[in-house]
């Protein structure tokens, strides 16, 4: 990759962020899985497998689905956040390969949030 | 052992010969303490010690020469120096004169413990440490070791990265492994050694097949890891910092894994297990080696039907 | 508190956040004051309302209306409209205010309602392995300002005006430490990072170096062009491999795109960044310590002065921060010094990382403002207690800390409150205990710890805290003897008054803190031979109280020494010869009625804990 500039950077930033907005991105939906030691430990590589499974075996090529780091709540791990064009994103917590499998079903290709394994909705608060 | 190894201290200090007594009597050795070199003399004169541990620098009989005597007229004495300041000139010659090992001074109760340990291993036939040092690894863990010595030669402050890529290729720390580096990266084999004893992380002891970090932080106290060192200690008969004879677990108490959400926690060689109690990780260690399961025996049976 | 007409409300959820919220509560600001109406209308930010896609949120009350998709320019209008001709501003009107979900919004969790994020600020929400989506949440731009617009000496004062101060434990002010590094003149600085994390019970550094990686390396090039630095380590616990490899990874991504390594961003700007591991010794947490590690030597600490500013690593002028300090670099040079003085009180500024565990319900990692008082941490943010079991105490900053009783939970969390109780907030582990817990046995648990640590440079830290723990053994082995609390005492302030580093300085705190709060537990172990919370084994006597026994089996199948006996419908009992006071039964039992008695006791188990009950009612908190 070519050396930045400081205008590069911006364009970096731009062109990322028009990516993952899912409406400007062409996307439906973001999935990220979070693989933190802890979410890891608890079974998140499981929570992934079943998932990137499902969209493979679905044939979807406008889900995103990404990893991130370590959500905070290490009491609930696995934790996965599912995030549907025009909605809040709806994290879910004490996943597995089954369960996520069933959101994927109902979530993400059915548009209704499974809330017997939802924790919360919306964003963290940074400011 | 036979008896219990003797031991005589001799320091001008008499606070040093204290801490050290302390700490040896309580590993049940016999100790003694000398002030200065001409009451170490006298002493030896009287009685015989498998150990001496002395001071270099004292007034009138210094250390060099209290050696000296030593290896003249009790050469099967063992003797280790202990000294705050060293020059690479004394230590240089006390190693010629054949001293066994070198304590910095002050000393953690675990550093004088285990260069003991070792000291009276050596005094024991000198056999042990012989057959380490000429120990002979697969020639291709050899060209590794090499490799690593000598990419890292000419970068400052390399000897920790070195241990650490070393203990990776061959497992452990052993005195070849600790003298090769010594001779490779030409820093004295003394320093070497007071790194390696030092960090907790490096380890003079071969670790078995499936190394089990046990993790030992507040939150995992807090939860219960006592009772899950305990089960494992106990069905695997060896303690923290011991490989089984089989060599196929060693157990190995780590400060803090970071995971304390999971906790209590515990890590067999890359994977993390949380939320252990007894039987969780009787289990879990019965997937490395199904005969673990049978030695749990009763304890784990009753525990089964328990049922959480 | 005064009153005010209106009260709005700004969603300051990510979300929102990303969508211009901040530019939108400047344009507030601005056109509020600009109207004269500072005294009719407050504002208020806070946190997710779930309407996430319809963002940036403005909540107007009393009214309970609702604005939607807000930008600055909107601003004047709306202010006109609302709230100086009172009619509603239809064009950005919310019809459906939230959206009708069973699922609750973050604001109505306290676990996210309390929490603010700075130095999480991408938490679960960037790929740490990928450079793009850190660039993409205003990464590297500090970096840019800081490289390009800003001297040295702009980059200090904003460091230094905003109050941050070291998170790694003794609360240095950041901007303090590189200006003393900038005026001193050498060929050779090193700007370094304490990713050592030594606390046992934390483990906010490694979330951060796993979940963020970037955003250290960040305020690392910084903190180098601060003060004249061109070489840099991080040095990371060899036992965080994740960590470690991510951090790896971000070095290799933002050498190769020109973000570190010769001439960063094309400014002329050079810094060079690589990895130390730790071979694990708690004292290399000490600077002094881990400067000498560096160099491959033992790492002991050295008498200050000279400071690692004037000799450092290499005897060149050298600058350690933490983590958590260097991860809220970025924006604050982004932001300004007034932003981060928004949270947080006079001395101690913007908000800080904990990582809460132990006997609570919601464990793990929270960003809180300083000054947010114990008690909502723990019972708001960590749900109160696991199991519903009574609080005893919280202890805070591990080896170094104290432990903190319930009556004292009312603290605002700052450096200040937290040293009166006699903890510190060190790096940020926050361990809550509950009441089966042994506080004497707590404090041999860090005394064990700082007894192995000591690496043995100095006499009262290296023997002090060794007869410390021998006198804390003996206590819980059943050994103790009434002059021991005041030996502890009188040991324990020498130590303090006499050692050489951090370590030892601060290694005697956790059991002055326990003695001073938790006294009663040091005298029923010296005086009646008994570890109410049942965890010194020579101390304690398993008792069924037959009027709880339900006659279940529970207790008598999971017994390993078979030592209770009983049969269905007959209340067991613990034969006391056979019991090897393991817990199990205790820890079993699904109706407490096994109860714990003092060693040896032969009276009357009822009128025993019936007095005990009396005098805890009358007692109540320390």
């Amino acid at each position: 990759m070519a050396r930045l500039t400081i205008d590069d950077l911006r364009k970096i930033k731009e062109k990322q962020s028009s990516d993952f907005s899912l409406r400007k991105g062409g996307y439906s939906a973001k999935v990220t899985v979070h693989m933190g030691t802890c979410g890891i430990a608890a079974g998140a590589r499981d929570v992934m497998s079943a998932l990137t499974e499902e969209v493979t075996k679905a044939g979807m090529d406008n889900i995103i689905v990404t990893t991130s780091g370590c959500a905070g709540l290490c009491a609930r791990e696995p934790l996965a956040t599912v995030e549907i064009i025009n909605h809040p994103p709806v994290r879910y917590c004490d996943l597995n390969g089954e369960k996520m499998r069933e959101i994927f079903k109902e979530h993400i290709l059915g548009g209704n949030p499974v809330e017997k394994y939802a924790l919360v909705r919306g964003c963290e608060t940074t400011y | 052992m036979a008896a219990e190894p003797k031991i005589l201290i001799v320091d001008d200090e008499l606070v040093v010969i204290k801490s050290a007594e302390r700490v040896l009597k309580s590993e049940g050795y016999v100790v003694e303490g000398a002030l200065g070199g001409r009451e170490a003399i006298l002493k030896i004169e009287q009685d015989s010690y498998d150990l001496v541990f002395t001071d270099l620098k004292m007034p009138e009989v210094d250390g060099i020469t209290l050696i000296r005597w030593i290896k003249k007229s009790r050469p099967s004495t063992g003797i280790v120096i202990i000294t705050g300041y060293p020059s690479q000139d004394t230590i240089k010659e006390a190693l010629e004169l054949g001293i066994i090992d070198y304590v910095p001074k002050p000393f953690t109760p675990a550093v004088l413990l285990d260069v003991t340990e070792r000291a009276v291993e050596w005094t024991k036939g000198k056999k042990v440490e012989e057959e380490k040092m000429t120990e002979k690894f697969p020639p291709a863990m050899e060209a590794e070791l090499e490799r690593v010595i000598s990419e890292y030669r000419k970068k400052p402050g390399s000897l920790i990265p070195v241990l650490q890529r070393a203990q990776e290729i061959v497992g452990y720390l052993p005195p070849m492994v600790q003298k090769k580096i010594s001779k490779g990266l030409n820093i004295p084999i003394a320093e070497v050694h007071s790194v390696v004893s030092f960090y907790s992380f490096f380890t003079m002891n071969p670790r078995g097949d499936h190394n089990i970090r046990v993790c030992l932080g507040t939150a995992c106290y807090v939860r219960g890891i006592e009772g899950v060192l305990g089960k494992i200690k106990e069905t695997l008969k060896i303690d923290i910092g011991e490989t089984t004879e089989n060599r196929k677990f060693s157990i190995e108490g780590v400060r803090c894994l970071g995971a304390c959400g999971l906790a209590p926690v515990m890590v067999i060689d890359e994977e993390t297990y949380g939320a252990m109690t007894p039987r969780k990780a009787m289990e879990i260690i019965s997937h490395y080696d199904p005969s673990v399961m049978s030695a749990a025996a009763a304890g784990a049976e009753m525990m089964d039907e328990k049922g959480e | 508190m005064e009153k005010f007409r209106k009260n709005l409300v700004l969603c300051a959820g990510t979300g929102c956040v990303a969508g211009g919220s901040m530019k939108v509560r400047d344009a507030l600001r601005e056109e509020i004051k600009k109207k004269g109406l500072e005294k009719d209308i407050n504002l208020s930010l806070a946190a997710c309302s779930g309407s996430c896609s319809e963002g940036p949120v403005l909540s107007v009350y009393p009214d309970e209306v609702f604005y939607q998709k807000l930008t600055a320019e909107d601003i004047p209008k709306l202010v006109e409209e609302h709230f100086v001709n009172e009619r509603l501003y239809e064009k950005l009107i919310m019809r459906e205010p939230e959206e009708k979900s069973s699922i609750p919004a973050m604001k109505d969790i306290p676990f996210f309602r309390y929490q603010v994020l700075r130095v999480l600020r991408n938490k679960g929400l960037i790929d740490p392995e990928k450079i793009e989506e850190y660039i993409a949440r205003d990464g590297y731009q500090a970096a840019a300002k800081a490289l390009t617009e800003m001297t040295q000496e702009d980059i200090i004062k904003v460091v230094k005006d905003s109050g941050l101060r070291g998170r790694g434990g003794a609360g240095f002010p950041t901007g303090l430490k590189w200006e003393f590094a900038s005026k001193v003149s050498s060929d050779v600085k090193y700007m370094l990072c304490n990713g050592d994390e030594g606390d046992p019970g934390a483990f906010m550094d490694r979330s951060v170096m796993e979940a963020d990686p970037h955003s250290v390396i960040e305020g690392m090039i910084i903190g180098a062009k601060a003060i004249g630095a061109h070489n840099g380590y991080i040095y990371v616990r060899a036992e965080y491999p994740l960590a470690v490899k991510r951090l790896q990874m971000a070095i290799d991504m933002a050498t190769e795109m020109g973000l570190l390594g010769k001439d960063i961003l094309g400014t002329g700007f050079d810094f060079e960044l690589e990895i130390y591991l730790g071979a694990g010794a708690f004292v290399c947490g000490e600077e002094t310590a881990l400067m000498r590690s560096i160099e491959g030597k033992r790492g002991m600490p050295r008498p200050r002065p000279p400071f690692p500013a004037q000799k450092g690593l290499w005897d060149k002028p050298s600058v350690l921060n933490n983590v958590e300090t260097l991860a809220q670099i970025a924006p604050i040079i982004l932001n300004g010094a007034d932003w981060y003085r928004t949270l947080g009180t006079e001395k101690s500024a913007g908000t800080k990382v904990f990582a809460l565990t132990g006997a609570v319900n919601n464990v793990g990692l929270v960003e809180v403002p300083m000054g947010i008082p114990l008690r909502t941490i723990i019972y708001d943010i960590g749900a109160g207690m696991r199991k519903g079991r009574k609080f005893k105490a919280v202890q805070l900053g591990g080896p170094s800390g104290g432990c903190i009783p319930e009556g004292l939970l009312d603290i605002p969390v700052t450096y200040e409150d937290i040293v009166a109780t006699g903890a510190i907030i060190g790096s940020g582990g926050m361990v809550v205990m509950d009441d089966n817990t042994c506080m004497v046995g707590t404090a041999k648990f860090f005394l064990g710890f700082t007894a192995d640590e000591s690496c043995g440079k100095c006499v009262p830290c290296r023997v002090g805290t060794r007869i410390l723990l021998d006198i804390l053994t003996d206590i819980t082995e059943g050994k103790g003897r009434e002059e021991d609390m005041a030996t502890l005492e009188d040991l324990g302030r020498d130590i303090i008054a006499t050692s050489l580093c951090g370590l030892g300085q601060t290694a005697p705190n956790p059991v002055l803190t326990t003695l001073r709060y938790f006294r009663d537990e040091y005298e029923s172990h010296i005086r009646h031979k008994w570890c109410k919370a049942g965890v010194c084994r020579d101390l304690t006597t398993f008792w069924i109280d037959e009027k709880l026994c339900k006659a279940c089996g529970a207790c008598l199948r999971a017994c390993p020494s078979k030592a209770i006996v009983g049969e269905k419908k007959v209340p067991h009992k613990i034969i006391q010869e056979l019991c090897v006071h393991c817990r199990t039964c205790y820890e079993t039992c699904k109706f407490s009625s096994i109860k714990i008695l003092p060693a040896g006791f032969e009276g009357d188990p009822y009128e025993l804990l019936g007095s005990e009950a009396k005098g805890e009612a009358k007692g109540g908190n320390e």
